[in-house]
């Protein structure tokens, strides 16, 4: 060993990492050559004091992971792909028979019962029940048509009282004001009458006057013609 | 736990195995990147962009086994990546290290005062290291990585990683005497 080999083992003596016939040989021939060892001494005490140098802790935990939100929706991604085909036609094809598989258990769990007849289409779920239609006896078809009756007859008894009670009262109502039209026409001819008369004897007055004055006149001229 | 079973967990879609490896390691990335920098807020970052970056790359890892060193190797090529983003503010940062103030309560003591200021010195020296080496110290030094573990996570032969450890070690030597600080100023306590 030189002293070139003795360095290029000095890392591995310091940390611990060289092998232990290596070390004893390292070892002795450190022993021999003091300035060597001396060299090592020095790497050495700068190990302890770097040894020194503080460090700092962070204050808490500086990430988390959270967990994905869309578990579910990635299960049921990967459970499809890897249930269904690869292939766009085998893909559709075991979609469509699914469904029909899934139609006809829900059918057969739910007794779906579907038919066609004159009255139309009809879907029903459930026992298929009978339908019984319960009619009224004669007898309370006659009672019922007698309680029609009787309420159409007291229903149109009502209705033509009614009826004429009201063309009485608009009769009367009629007379009362034909009534009310004479009279005022009779007011009014009446009125009309007198001024005819008042204005008749008007006209004679004054005829008579003018009468009067030129006999007055005739008079006074033939007395001063004589 | 190991490991190993944890990151088949969470592949196989549980969640609280990513936390737990998270909660598991946190803390050793944290130092790292703290060596690193110096500097709480960086690896805290560099912290969370590692195990971001993990989450996500995490069904990219061949063997499982090696969980850890995989792990490294994220952080370590962050730590990378901002110092060439921001390397010449970084270069400078170990600059913002100050001795820790005494409280006045504090009896004044110069042992006391010296080991202060030597730590902050162990760090700044610590980034003057050229980046390749100060990587190889922290991991060996403070993670306790063995040569094989650094040399994959590196993707560098066995022999580089010890002599750019051998390197680094000596750097150091000549930086604390040119500081005048020896061991001896740590011994108090």
């Amino acid at each position: 060993m030189n002293k070139e080999t003795a360095r290029s083992l000095f890392m591995d003596y310091l940390y611990d990492e060289l092998e232990q016939d290596q070390r004893n040989e390292l070892e002795q021939f450190l022993s021999q050559n003091p300035e060597v060892k001396k060299e090592l001494d020095e790497l050495s005490d700068v190990r302890s004091m770097i040894a020194h140098l503080p460090v700092q802790d962070p204050e808490k935990q500086l990430v988390m992971a959270e967990p994905d939100q869309a578990g579910f929706q990635e299960w049921w991604n990967d459970f499809v792909d890897g249930l269904l085909p690869r292939k766009g036609f085998a893909r559709a094809g075991f979609a469509i028979a699914s469904l029909l598989v899934v139609f006809v258990v829900l059918g057969a769990f739910t007794k779906l019962n579907i038919s066609v007849n004159d009255g139309g289409f009809s879907l029903a779920f459930g026992e298929k029940q009978e339908i019984i239609q319960q009619g009224f006896t004669p007898q309370q078809v006659e009672m019922l048509l007698q309680q029609v009756r009787e309420d159409n007859a007291v229903m149109i008894s009502d209705a033509v009282q009614s009826a004429q009670q009201q063309q009485e009262n608009e009769l009367e109502k009629t007379l009362v004001n034909f009534a009310d039209y004479i009279e005022q026409q009779r007011q009014s001819d009446l009125q009309m009458i007198s001024s005819g008369l008042y204005d008749m004897e008007e006209t004679y007055y004054d005829r008579f006057r003018q009468t009067d004055q030129v006999l007055g006149e005739l008079i006074q001229t033939v007395s001063t013609g004589n | 736990m190991e490991d190993a079973q944890l990151v088949h967990d969470f592949r196989g879609g549980n969640h609280q195995a990513f936390n737990k490896l998270v909660t598991r390691w946190q803390d050793r990335i944290h130092h790292f990147a703290y060596r690193f920098f110096a500097s709480s807020d960086d690896a805290a970052e560099i912290t969370q962009k590692t195990f971001i970056k993990a989450y996500h790359k995490l069904d990219t890892l061949d063997d499982v086994n090696k969980f850890g060193s995989w792990l490294y190797t994220i952080a370590n090529n962050l730590c990378l990546d901002e110092l060439k983003r921001v390397g010449r503010k970084r270069a400078t940062s170990y600059e913002t290290l100050k001795v820790a103030p005494q409280t006045d309560t504090a009896t004044p003591a110069d042992g006391m005062v010296l080991r202060n200021e030597g730590l902050v010195l162990l760090h700044k020296a610590l980034l003057q290291l050229p980046v390749d080496q100060r990587v190889v110290v922290i991991m060996k030094e403070y993670e306790g990585l063995t040569f094989r573990e650094i040399a994959e996570i590196l993707d560098e032969p066995e022999n580089t990683v010890k002599s750019r450890l051998y390197y680094g070690l000596s750097a150091l030597k000549k930086t604390f005497d040119s500081w005048n600080i020896n061991k001896e100023v740590f011994d108090y306590e």
